[in-house]
């Protein structure tokens, strides 16, 4: 165990808050849509790091700059690249994709297997493959669409934001890369600090809807983004107001809905047979006698 | 209670029970298994039958089985499942049919009115859950707001599935006593047949003027006694 920010504080499939979680600074990763240049330096170094194989760019059909056309469960960020049109102009966004480690996980809420998915005290959400059963309900749980099952071990993958490095006090390998800076990695509180002081800066600078995206539908999360057309994080392939409300159905009123027909139709079978018994057919007695409940 | 050959008549066919307790047995283990994935309090079930990668593969594998026999038993009791006008009146005096007092209760044909609801419930419920499992199996194959809806649907389905699987298990182990052995051994005796399913039996014994009088005439060819 690297550390207090290391402590598991919620675990898919068991009560949500473990106790004895010491209060440390989540960690957040900020990324400046405006300053990336689409140079997938960060694609690359979260490659080398996480020791995930390169696979063969298949980019020619789209068309586009971008080296695959979604996440794969061994390629677990990649810059979109998306071509828009925004108040009559060509609009060319670079948008880095990956895992958001909301602060309300919509892909631990959803996942049956106990300890397949954990988060971490300092907010970091990780998959732990050996309790993962490759149910998938994770991918559905998810609303930014992240995580991705492996054909060859079942299992399901995606961003660790590095916990690894970050447990050794290092910053994510994609942060390390980059040469514009447009990837920020520190405490929450400074994150979000510079990201609106940077939102300021770019309305100032003309840029009239520049927003912080940190969607309050998953109780924000530990991946941000200033984007400077920050009214339409369409544009930017990221969703406008990211919801799970399918995973608060299910374990609100459909759990109770199927414990109460389960446990009272038991129950009820029970009682009805202790008030009324089994209904025998014995004899041979006449057809105006049948239905004589013994 | 000991009964003699010329007593039984013949309730459910060899190949009518074998179909039955293909659904019986694939739903079982589709709920259990289920249920496992459901709510995480269940999830020790999935250590029954070999654990939580285990039944990630065969829940879908085993609900396709199930799907096909369900399909079969449609097709093979669908005559018998038509609703009938008597059905009505059936259905007006469930109350005293679920309180014993069933010399109030019309007689009924081959199956009473209960069972057929049942059975059409148990059949729409897992037409919805083919269809909402298939989503659930390749999430990737499909849109968001369909795999969304997909689990609440297969979440309704199998509730309403279980609440009809549990009244029936009550009613035909432990309620209706020689129900159990007309889906097992196959026959039921005389009397059974004459207070359970009275316009059933009247039938039966008005179709088989045969000399062997046990034998009844829904035999079909090739299938035996039980």
């Amino acid at each position: 165990m690297p550390g207090p920010a290391m402590q598991v504080k919620a675990v898919s499939a068991a009560p949500r808050t473990a106790a004895g979680v010491k209060q440390v600074p989540e960690v957040t990763k900020l990324i400046d849509v405006s300053v990336c240049i689409g140079c997938k330096a960060c694609e690359v170094a979260c490659q080398e790091w996480n020791d995930l194989p390169v696979d063969k760019i298949r980019s020619g059909a789209l068309g586009t700059y971008q080296t695959l056309p979604d996440l794969e469960y061994n390629f677990w960020q990649l810059i979109k690249f998306n071509e828009v049109e925004r108040d009559g102009r060509l609009l060319w966004t670079l948008t880095k994709y990956q895992c958001m480690h909301c602060k309300d996980p919509g892909c631990l809420r959803a996942c049956p297997a106990p300890g397949a998915i954990v988060q971490y005290a300092n907010g970091i959400v990780d998959f732990v493959q050996e309790n993962c059963i490759g149910c998938q309900f994770c991918v559905t749980g998810c609303p930014f669409d992240v995580p991705r099952v492996s054909p060859t071990t079942g299992k399901v993958y995606k961003c660790t934001l590095c916990s690894d490095r970050v447990s050794a006090g290092l910053e994510p390998a994609c942060v390390k890369a980059c040469p514009t800076n447009a990837i920020s990695f520190g405490t929450r509180q400074k994150m979000l600090a510079q990201a609106e002081r940077r939102a300021q800066q770019l309305r100032a600078d003309g840029y009239a809807t520049a927003a912080v995206y940190n969607p309050p539908g998953v109780g924000g999360t530990n991946v941000i983004y200033v984007l400077p057309y920050g009214d339409s994080p369409e544009i930017y392939g990221l969703p406008r107001n990211p919801r799970v409300t399918f995973v608060n159905l299910w374990k609100g009123p459909l759990k109770w809905l199927g414990n109460t027909v389960l446990f009272g139709g038991i129950l009820g079978a029970v009682l009805h047979y202790f008030r009324f018994g089994p209904h025998e057919v014995n004899g041979k007695g006449r057809p105006e006698d049948r239905g004589t409940a013994q | 209670m000991e009964e003699r050959r010329e007593d039984l008549v013949l309730r459910y066919t060899m190949a009518e029970r074998v179909v039955h307790w293909v659904v019986a047995l694939t739903f079982l283990y589709l709920l259990l298994t289920g249920l496992a994935l459901f709510w995480p309090p269940f999830f020790w079930l999935a250590g029954l039958f070999g654990g939580g990668p285990v039944i990630r593969v065969w829940h879908p594998i085993v609900g396709v089985v199930f799907i096909v026999a369900l399909v079969v038993m449609f097709v093979m009791w669908a005559r018998d499942m038509r609703f009938e006008p008597e059905d009505r009146t059936w259905l007006q005096h469930v109350r005293e049919y679920a309180t014993g007092a069933t010399h109030a209760v019309p007689e009924s044909g081959r199956f009473n009115a209960g069972q057929k609801l049942l059975f059409y419930l148990q059949f729409v419920a897992g037409i919805l859950l083919l269809l909402s499992g298939v989503v659930l199996w390749f999430p990737l194959a499909f849109g968001r707001g369909l795999r969304e809806a997909s689990y609440i649907v297969h979440d309704l389905a199998a509730i309403a599935g279980m609440g009809a699987l549990i009244v029936h298990i009550y009613m035909g182990v432990f309620v209706i006593k020689g129900s159990w052995e007309a889906m097992t051994r196959g026959s039921v005796s005389r009397r059974w047949a004459e207070v359970h399913h009275g316009r059933w039996y009247r039938a039966l014994r008005g179709a088989s003027s045969g000399p062997r009088e046990w034998e009844p005439l829904r035999t079909p060819e090739g299938m035996g006694q039980g």
